[in-house]
């Protein structure tokens, strides 16, 4: 970041120190920058009211003007979230599979990338396109194969079968294969001068490289987990085993009868750990750009 | 059931499904159809409970129905219960989750089955019918038979038999916002109230000045509780309606002596459809011209969970509801006496329409005779008392009159909470909303069309001959077997 | 193939291969080079094959026969095909989802950019790292929040937006039911959920290109347009051609949005491909027809990913 920024600094500022093209440059900015924030509150506004309506009763939410703020919060519906789900055992269950296919992805994907972005061997296309075709089909076509063949290995619900269907990762691979490409070839030809052998390139030069691209892959494997609905609800058959969407849906309630405001509660309690995973990752983003390096 | 793939995975058949060559193989691996297992014979159920322990799975909410298992285990302490958890919302979701058991061989003992899917189940024979079981218990039965509406129990019939014992249902009766009706100057309806008498009354409640504007009347797109109510009070049905023959096993065992039951038969059968029936033009022309008046808002497509805030905010005057309603509206915060109930406006009549829902038995369950006392138990007052969408909140009207009762809802409202039954007791030719073995499809043409007229792209005409000629075509291909024909 | 892999080479049964594997020349660091990537592929393919082509074949298999789980499956041959040709639902929903995706995408790739150009002017750090979350945040938000909030947010009467609009002495807009509307509005909804994606994607772009390609760019004396369009859109191509290839992907399976705010409505102005694929197999029951729908649809992507890289050899830049 810190050199871009330098950069950035010294490529904005007027080449001219006439006082009227200053001006000028000043009022632009200034009303783009607030163009920009008024932008953005406008994409925050549904988190606002979502925020606010879980800290009320859904009777004061849906009128207008619209209520933004939360005025006298009431956490009661944070403590029925409490009472309806066992939405800790819920969290361990969904942080438990989102991180392991964080793992497992980071490493088949960052394997697969280096292999079709940085290796030569027979095959590498087509082998690359069979693996893009999968990204294909939607979910929804290859269900029912999909829970026959857990359900024959006897993982029906279990949260491996959530986990081991998705170590591989055509998503990720095309990905890491991006970043491995964009890494200039004269990395690896000083390291082979150095004598270093295959693996050792792949972990010691290139993986650090591709550093930004692994934190891209890992909040984006996250969140896409953590917000699974469709696949737990069909491979999983027991509440100690269901994961955080699923405990929302039950906070529906039958026939819809639940409270808005509880399900939106229990929406921004389980908002916080994908948060916490971004703030993590975006670091690691900022950090493995200022290591640096690809600038070459 | 017939599953020989059930508990072999062999590394052959492993291959079957992952590899690549066998395709059709895999299929044939895939398909575990269910074979329905001929009825236990019923003579011999109620006999003492067998002492090595079975196990029931069960697809329901283990929320609601633990409770139901913890008191039954009480006396059958050698019966297991695993439940299947489905928290699909919709009908997809959780026909997807069925279908995807059903395909990997999943052993299920009782399931959940709403109107929906009622006729679909029994005519695909995945349901099992209770005849045997029911005239079996006949002692047992009558309290509880005693106690339910015949209507409800016509409606869980197929071709004769019985396949569901209702345990809850809901009629589309007509909520309203109590503020918003004084503030107007209106009372609580006549139960004759007529469909002027409702026009006048959400016209002057739209028309007001001042203030935020409050719609008079808003419903979701939908099969159930749509624009449904009006079709039936106007004397129509999208379908046409017939009363299989059979069935006089349980009117003339059950029923004696009680009118309602007159003239019943052995379940529905929609053979036709008849969407551009001149009554039913009428009742979407009635919705349009609500709309154009800005009586009623844009039709809700999404899930109606908005709609639901709304009428609780009070910018909505009144919708399309049924029991279920008065704990969803105590759940979101709306005082007892902020709303009340009254049944659906006369029109030409004032026939309503509902939806009843109760687990059933899965015709390839091995433990029939197990299932069946549990399902008994679960219909028993005593099981019914206890179950989590009756207690301690109440989610949904129960199937039983003596539980509609002023306790039940004494905490949340509606104050009229009486009209609930008496939609049944009151008007006994009140109907099932139509649902064949083909009723998803049907749904989705039935909505898809709506839409259509709501949002003015075509006339309310236009839309059901439109609706009419494809239910034409779906019945054509796809109508063929869904009834005993002769 | 010039290159000799070690299984290629059996062959040659006077060595062993494991030998040539080890040689210590060129060609030999050219064969542990192509041993080490099938290696690091291993993993992937294998996963792959067993979760994912597997099941697609049996889903292949399954669009030539009739099939409702409840019964056996029955064989059809190409029916599921051809009816699919005369079926309004089916060709509209692959209208809609065309629309859609070319609405939505060229949005969300501009939008993305965008915002990551905004990122890189001038601001304290607090500042950007804000804007950064802020245009993220959507991203999080899951399926059971988004069809309440965005239904609530969007209402034609009681929303919000049509609220502020109406102050400011607009109409209402039937954001969702309006059929000629309905597309727009999703895609809006679309780009709003994953736009931070993009824009986390052109952040890294941006900060690849190296500084010493900006400075020539300045002494060139290349400014505003001709700046972005000579220097900073070649430079961050690649990130482009995966933001548009995954992008694609991705919107020509476009599911949930309209699923949780429209049912596809109103009429079918909303029912997408893959809608009409999920209503078949698990509304009407009908396995495999909603399978041979699924099958053209790959069809389709794969050929507008493969027209997608074949194009961008033309305007795609490897630095």
């Amino acid at each position: 970041m810190q050199t871009s920024t330098t950069y950035s600094e010294g490529a904005t500022r007027p080449p001219k120190r006439n006082w009227l093209y200053f001006m000028r440059y000043r009022t632009l900015r200034f009303v783009g920058l607030l163009l920009f924030t008024l932008a953005s509150f406008i994409v925050l506004a549904p988190f606002a009211w979502t925020l606010a309506t879980s800290l009320r009763l859904p009777t004061e939410s849906f009128t207008l003007p619209p209520q933004w703020l939360p005025r006298n919060p009431d956490w009661t519906n944070y403590n029925r979230v409490f009472e309806e789900i066992d939405f800790w055992r819920m969290i361990l269950n969904s942080a438990i599979v989102a991180a392991v296919i964080v793992a497992g992805q980071l490493t088949t994907a960052s394997l697969a990338g280096y292999a079709f972005g940085r290796l030569e061997f027979p095959g590498r296309e087509i082998l690359f396109w069979l693996i893009m075709a999968t990204m294909m089909i939607p979910l929804q076509a290859t269900i029912i194969p999909v829970f026959v063949l857990i359900s024959r290995m006897g993982l029906n619900d279990t949260l491996a079968s959530l986990i081991l269907p998705s170590l591989p990762t055509a998503f990720g691979t095309f990905l890491l294969r991006q970043y491995f490409m964009a890494v200039p070839k004269d990395f690896e030809e000083a390291a082979l001068i150095d004598g270093a052998g295959q693996f050792t390139i792949f972990s010691r030069i290139y993986l650090p490289l591709v550093a930004p691209g692994l934190a891209v892959l890992a909040v984006l494997v996250f969140n896409t987990h953590w917000n699974e609905f469709f696949r737990p609800l069909i491979f999983l058959l027991s509440r100690d085993n269901f994961t955080i969407p699923l405990g929302l849906n039950v906070l529906k309630g039958y026939m819809m009868t639940g409270s808005v405001s509880v399900v939106l509660a229990g929406v921004v309690m389980s908002l916080i750990p994908v948060i916490l995973v971004y703030s993590f990752g975006q670091r690691y983003l900022i950090e493995g750009i200022m290591m640096g390096g690809v600038k070459g | 059931m017939a599953l020989p793939h059930r508990n072999t995975l062999t590394r052959r058949d492993f291959l079957r499904v992952s590899g690549a060559g066998a395709v059709s193989l895999a299929i044939a691996a895939c398909s575990a159809p269910a074979q329905p297992s001929a009825p236990a014979a019923g003579g011999e159920a109620g006999a003492a409970p067998a002492a090595e322990s079975v196990l029931l799975r069960i697809q329901a909410n283990p929320d609601q129905e633990t409770p139901v298992y913890e008191a039954f285990k009480q006396n059958n302490p050698n019966v297991e219960a695993e439940f299947i958890s489905v928290t699909g919302i919709d009908h997809e979701e959780v026909a997807a989750k069925m279908l995807a058991m059903l395909a990997a061989g999943e052993q299920m003992d009782l399931g959940f089955a709403a109107t929906e899917a009622t006729q679909l189940y029994a005519g695909k024979k995945l349901s099992l019918a209770l005849d045997d079981y029911v005239k079996a218990n006949e002692a047992d039965m009558q309290e509880y038979f005693a106690d339910v509406h015949p209507s409800l129990i016509e409606a869980m019939m197929w071709e004769g038999s019985l396949y569901q014992l209702p345990r809850d249902f809901n009629a589309a009766n007509m909520y309203y916002n109590t503020g918003a009706f004084e503030k107007a100057g209106f009372g609580h309806p006549d139960p004759d109230w007529t469909q002027e008498d409702f026009y006048n009354t959400a016209k002057t409640i739209a028309g007001q000045e001042g203030g935020s504007k409050t719609y008079g009347y808003a419903w979701i797109n939908r099969l159930w509780g749509s624009w449904m109510p009006w079709i039936f009070v106007n004397g129509g049905n999208i379908l046409t309606e017939e009363r299989a023959p059979g069935g006089e096993w349980m009117w003339q065992t059950f029923y004696t002596g009680d009118a309602a039951a007159d003239g019943r038969g052995g379940g529905w059968r929609w053979l036709a459809p008849q969407a551009n029936l001149a009554a039913n033009v009428e009742a979407l022309d009635f919705m349009v011209q609500l709309f154009n008046e800005d009586i009623t808002p844009a039709v809700e497509l999404g899930g109606g969970e908005t709609l639901q805030g709304f009428f609780t905010s009070g910018t909505l005057a009144m919708t399309p509801a049924g029991g279920f309603w008065s704990g969803g509206l105590a759940n979101a915060g709306m005082e007892n006496g902020a709303f009340d109930v009254q049944l659906f406006p006369k029109w030409k009549n004032q026939r309503h329409q509902f939806g009843t829902g109760a687990l059933f038995l899965f015709a390839g369950t091995k433990n029939p005779d197990t299932a069946w006392e549990y399902y008994k138990f679960g219909a028993s007052k005593e099981g019914m008392e206890v179950n989590g969408i009756f207690t301690p909140v109440t989610l949904t009207t129960p199937s039983r009159r003596s539980m509609c009762n002023a306790e039940r809802f004494a905490n949340t409202g509606p104050e009229h909470w009486e009209v609930f039954y008496s939609t049944l007791d009151d008007h006994p030719d009140t109907a099932p909303i139509p649902a064949p073995p083909i009723s998803n499809p049907m749904t989705t043409l039935f909505t898809s069309y709506t839409a259509r007229a709501m949002s003015l792209e075509m006339t309310p005409q236009q839309a059901l001959d439109g609706m009419q000629k494809e239910l034409e075509d779906l019945y054509a291909r796809d109508g063929e077997g869904m009834y005993n024909l002769e | 193939m010039s290159t000799t892999v070690a299984v290629n080479s059996q062959k040659r049964r006077s060595r062993n291969p494991f030998a040539l594997l080890f040689e210590n020349t060129l060609a030999g660091l050219r064969r542990r080079r192509a041993a080490i990537g099938y290696l690091f592929l291993l993993p992937t393919i294998l996963g792959i094959i067993v979760f994912t082509a597997g099941p697609i074949l049996v889903s292949l298999g399954l669009s030539f026969f009739r099939w409702d789980v409840f019964s056996p499956p029955r064989l059809l041959g190409w029916d599921n095909y051809s009816r699919m040709f005369s079926d309004p639902r089916v060709l509209l929903g692959f209208r809609n989802t065309f629309f859609f995706v070319v609405v939505a995408i060229s949005m969300q790739i501009a939008v993305g950019l965008g915002i990551a150009l905004a990122l890189q002017q001038r601001m304290p750090t607090w500042m950007r790292y804000y804007f950064r979350t802020a245009f993220f945040l959507p991203f999080l938000m899951s399926g059971a929040a988004t069809g309440i909030v965005i239904g609530y947010m969007l209402h034609k009467e009681f929303g919000p937006v049509n609220y502020y609009l109406t102050m400011i002495g607009l109409p209402q807009v039937p954001w969702v039911n309006s059929p000629n509307l309905v597309l727009f509005t999703i895609a809006i909804a679309y780009v709003w959920q994953n736009m931070g994606f993009t824009l986390i994607l052109f952040i890294g772009g941006l900060n690849n290109i190296s500084t010493e390609v900006l400075e020539a760019a300045d002494v060139d004396g290349a400014q505003g347009f001709k700046r972005f369009w000579h220097v900073i859109l070649p430079m961050v191509s690649p990130t482009l051609l995966f933001a548009a290839v995954t992008g694609v992907i991705g919107g020509l399976q476009i599911f949930d949005q309209p699923y949780v705010m429209t049912r596809g409505g109103p009429g079918d102005a909303s029912r997408t491909a893959v809608m009409v694929m999920y209503e078949s197999a698990f509304k009407n029951m009908e396995i495999g027809y909603g399978s041979a729908v699924a099958v053209i649809l790959f069809i389709v992507i794969l050929l507008v990913t493969a027209a997608q890289f074949s194009l961008s050899k033309r305007w795609v830049f490897y630095q």
